[in-house]
Parts: C-alpha cells; structure tokens; sequence
C-alpha cells in the first residue's frame, strides 16, 4: 500500500549528531544561567523585604541589608508600631469595605447592565452600552476635580458614602463590557422557555443568566477589587481623612511623614498592606488568569 | 388541506402582528432600562458628569472666594503654555512614555522567548510575574528603601566594589528617572510577558519550523513568521503600557517627593500641585484636558491601527 522507498535514507552521521546534541544541551544550560540570574534580580527586592522586616530598628541600621536577621521576634514589635502609627486599623477596614461592597455592587449592576443589553429586543442597545463604556475612556485626571467639588458640595468629601459612591461607579463599565460578551454568547431558548411558563424578567435574570455567569463575575470582581485595594489618587483627593482613608493612602502617608521609625516598620506597613491582595492571588490565582485574559485581550 | 393553509394565513391581521410586535419591544425596552439604570445612573452622575464639568471649568475664570467668575476663552490653556512647569512636566511624561513604551515590551519579549521551552520555565515565569501582586504604593515604598542612601542598592554596590556607595539615587536629577523606570519595569514586565505569550502560544509551529528546514534563521523566522502574527498582541500591550507610562502616579509620588530638577514632575502630579496645592482649579482643569486629549487620541490610534491589522491579517 505504502509507496515504494525511492532513494535509500543516507548514511547516519553520529559525530554530527552528537556535537548538534552537545551544543543543544550547552545552550540549554547557559539559557538556565541567564533566567536564573534574571530572577535573582527579581526575587532581590522580596529577600531584602523578608529579611528587613525581621529587625529591629537598630539592628537594620547596624547590620547589611542583605544579612539574616538575627530573631524572628521583632516583627512582632514592628507590626504593632506599624497598625498603631499609620492607623492601619482604619486603611484595613476601609478598604475591605470599600473593595468588597465597591467591587460587589459594580458586578451586580454590570451583570444587570449586560442582561438589559443582550437578553431582550428593542432597538438602541448599542448607544446605551457606549454610555456605559465611556466610563473607561478618560483618563483619571479629569475627574479629580469636578468630583472635588460635587463632593464638597454635596457633603460627601471624605465620608465612606462618597468614596463607595466613587469606588462603585468607576468598577462598572469594564464588567459590564466582560458580561456581554459572555452574555450574548449564552443560548437564549432557557429564557425563552422560562418566559413561556410565565417566570418575569426578574426571575430570568436572578434564576437563569445569573448562576450561569458566576464565573465571570468572580473573575471581574477579583480584578475590581484589587483595583480598589490598590487605589491611591482617589482616596488621596475624596478621603483625605484618617477614618476614611484608604489603606493606600494610610501606608503612603505613613511613609512620607519622616516618622522617627525606621525602614524595617514601615516596610512591614507595606507588607501588611499587601497581604490580602497576595492572600487572594494565591487562593483564586485561576480565577485572576482568567481575569487576566479578559482584560489583556 | 392547502387551502385551508391559505384561508387560514388570510384571516390573519398583518397589523395587528405588527403592533404587537411593537409593544412587546417597547415592553421590554422598558424593562431593559430598569435594569440598566444602577449603570448608568452611576456612570453618569459620577464620571460622565464630571467630565463635562471639567471641560466647563477649563474654559472659565476662577477667582478665589467668589468660585468661578466669568467665561474667560482659552486664557488658561495660554498660561498652561507660558508656565515653564508645563513644559517640564511635558519633557517629563514624555520620557516616562517613551521608556515605559520601550523597556517592559523589549524585555517583556525577551524573557517570553528565553523562558519558552527552558527547564523550571513556569518558575521563572511566575518569579518575574510576582512583583505584579504587590500594590504599586507598596511596591514603591519598598523600592524607596531599596535606593536609600544606606539602603541596599549602594550595601551591594558597595559590597562588589569593596568601597563605601551613599548614592541617593531618588534624590538626584541623573538618576532619579532611570531609578523609578527600573521599579516600573519590574512591577509591569510580568504582566506583558504572560500577554505576549499567550500571543505566541497561539502562533502555530509549523510554519517556522518548514521555514527553518527551509534555511531561515532564527531571526528571519521571527522577523517573517513570528512579529506579523504577534503584532495584534503587541498593539494591545502597547497601548497599556502607553497608557499606564502616561498617568503613571503612584510610583512618582511616593519615590519622587524629593523632585530633584523637577525631574519627577509628570503632567498628573503637576495637574495635582496646581489644583489641590496651589487652589489653580481651572488651570487644573485644562491641565486635566490636554492630558484627556492625549489619552483620547491614543485609544483612538490604537483602533484604528487595529481595525487595519485585523484587515490586513484577513
């Protein structure tokens, strides 16, 4: 069946194939070296974080930045230095309810926004949706001091209202964005089929479309509420107040205020800080790669 | 049977379907706008508004006490342009555009075709990827500490050197801006390495490898097969970092309070000293404009070149 062989394979040559597989295998081992470099220079800053936050005040001082600590106890003492004197207590609790409720309710009402324009039939859908998505268009700098205003005279300037009020809006649009795509990609014929035994559109909404797009809507709310954590110009400009502020803004304040306490605490500010984003990562790292691929492409 | 059909399709008020059909969009452009109200409501009332009212301001006086005064034309875009701040702020963001340009991507490709196929690949893909989880005000306020005078760049320094380094890189105008590009470079290659190799994994092998028993190079094969493919990718990395360079603020202001020859002055700090330093809120304003301008003219460039790849691509 198969077609007869018309020329005989050529003779092996081993020596060539051996020093191909030799200079192969050099090149693989000297391309290790360069990436093992590479991350030494990545990993450096986390090393010199881990140790530093290990001494005291007068040891880092003392020591080389790159020496061991000596105990682990200290950072005991620079973490209750560092929640005491950059109010952290504060900056935590704020900016966990300002993710959690921010990022929450901006993904229900995107989820809303994304079934309202992909579900039902009427005309001016694209119009409504390019409202809703202009939200992303500007850049922050023109909404600083509007915003300021508006705020001042509504007398929500540094109250956790106005940064929610902020927080929530600003989180809309790009979800939005994510859950109509994900949305029009759903088959229509359950809702239909729901419509036909009498269930409203509300119960479309919260009993058919809802529990399909869980999983875009964790990967978005991820996605937002890391945004929020890691804000620190708006909280900066709308809640410039110790018991508003944002933890971002706790740790940059903290930071800047040429405090008598040295580097290894407010290093441990900045770890503290960035705990729960790091927490969060780790525990739902496939829901931020997939977060990742909607926002990247 | 047939005629029935017929008799049947006759009797059937054509109208009628259609006004029916009719109320029933209307129905549910009702109920859609129920449920898209909490949106828009929120992205009107606290962005859309906003943006309006910035414009409004940019062109008006504003006196101190009285609030705004009067119309006053395109008087504060010709302070902007007297005001030698402006221009460097202007010469500031513009490196700070070109080099978050050039930097993550060149290295971000880099280390995407380096880590591909090596061993611990996905190791060393998640090493440079980790700076990313970190929040950028932590980020800078390690790296801050990392460039102290006795911090650990000059400990090393001078550790290899075998002499005494107190260098305090943020705190002069040669080396402030390279300092904070490198902490930049190092939060945001991650990011545009994992982009472009999903970009790259999704370029089928074939082609390079014919190329390449064909005699094409490694570098022909990238250049030829490789970079048209990828160039979708590369445009939407692009843009991010454009964007990300251009209203970079954290970083500068936690690292660059020092200003060391105003070399730290990007136009969004400058936009924030006017407005919230100085009380100059239409200044501000047509600062915070100029910057919407660019910004805008980018996002518009980016799809239009876009449209044109998919084009071409097709």
């Amino acid at each position: 069946m198969s077609p007869p062989l018309r020329r005989a394979p050529p003779p092996l040559d081993f020596d060539a194939i051996e020093r191909r597989e030799r200079d192969a295998r050099r090149s693989s081992w000297s391309a290790l070296g360069v990436c093992a470099l590479i991350s030494l220079f990545w990993l450096a800053p986390f090393y010199y974080l881990a140790v530093t936050v290990f001494k005291t005040t007068e040891e880092y001082t003392r020591s080389d930045p790159f020496a061991p600590p000596r105990s682990l106890a200290p950072i005991v003492d620079n973490a209750i230095t560092a929640w005491n004197e950059a109010t952290m207590a504060f900056g935590m609790a704020n900016s966990a309810f300002y993710g959690a409720v921010g990022a929450g309710l901006a993904v229900v009402f995107a989820a809303m926004a994304a079934f309202g324009l992909t579900r039902l039939d009427y005309r001016g859908k694209n119009f409504l949706f390019m409202i809703v998505f202009s939200g992303t268009i500007f850049p922050f700098q023109m909404y600083l001091i509007p915003l300021f205003f508006m705020y001042g005279r509504l007398g929500i300037l540094n109250t956790h209202v106005g940064m929610l009020l902020f927080y929530t809006a600003i989180c809309i649009p790009f979800p939005t964005l994510v859950l109509k795509n994900f949305m029009s990609a759903l088959s229509r014929e359950i809702d239909e089929a729901a419509r036909m035994e009498g269930a409203g559109e509300f119960t479309v909404f919260a009993r058919i479309v809802l529990p399909n797009a869980i999983g875009p809507m964790t990967a978005t709310f991820l996605l937002q509420f890391t945004w929020i954590w890691n804000d620190l110009l708006f909280s900066t400009v709308l809640g410039n107040r110790a018991e508003v502020r944002s933890i971002m803004n706790s740790l940059q304040v903290f930071q800047g205020s040429y405090a008598s306490t040295g580097p290894n605490v407010v290093l441990t500010a900045a770890l503290i800080a960035s705990l729960p984003s790091i927490a969060l990562f780790f525990l739902l790292r496939r829901h931020f790669m997939d977060g990742l691929k909607v926002s990247g492409l | 049977m047939r005629e029935t059909d017929e008799s049947l399709l006759a009797r059937i008020d054509l109208r009628a379907v259609e006004r029916r059909e009719r109320a029933r969009r209307r129905r549910q452009r009702r109920i859609a706008l129920v449920f898209l109200a909490p949106a828009l409501i929120l992205v009107v009332g606290v962005l859309l508004v906003p943006v309006a009212i910035n414009v409004y301001l940019s062109f008006m006086n504003w006196r101190k006490f009285t609030g705004i005064d009067q119309f006053a034309g395109l008087a504060n875009y010709a302070d902007l342009g007297a005001s030698p701040y402006f221009y460097d702020a202007l010469a500031n963001t513009a490196i700070w555009v070109a080099a978050s340009l050039l930097c993550p991507i060149l290295i971000g490709l880099a280390l995407a075709l380096l880590f591909r196929g090596v061993r611990f690949e996905e190791t060393f893909k998640n090493i440079v990827f980790l700076p990313r989880i970190l929040a950028p005000t932590a980020v800078a306020v390690l790296w801050y500490y990392v460039y102290a005078p006795h911090g650990m760049l000059n400990r090393v320094a001078g550790f290899v050197t075998g002499r005494t380094i107190d260098v305090g890189w943020l705190y002069d105008q040669a080396t402030v801006t390279p300092a904070i590009i490198v902490t930049f470079v190092w939060q945001t290659v991650g990011l545009v390495m994992v982009l472009l190799l999903l970009g790259l994994n999704a370029i089928p092998k074939d082609p390079i490898e014919a190329a390449r028993i064909d005699g094409a190079t490694p570098w022909d094969a990238f250049r030829h097969i490789v970079f048209p493919l990828l160039t979708p990718t590369l445009l939407v990395v692009t843009i991010l970092c454009v964007l990300a360079g251009f209203t970079v603020f954290d970083l500068l202001w936690v690292m660059g309070a020092g200003y060391p020859g105003l070399r730290t002055l990007s136009l969004a700090i400058f936009m924030y000293f006017e407005a919230f330093q100085k009380g100059g809120w239409s200044f501000g304003s047509a600062t915070a404009v100029v910057i919407g301008l660019v910004v805008l003219s980018v996002t518009w460039l980016q799809a239009w070149l876009q449209h044109r790849v998919e084009r071409t691509l097709k």
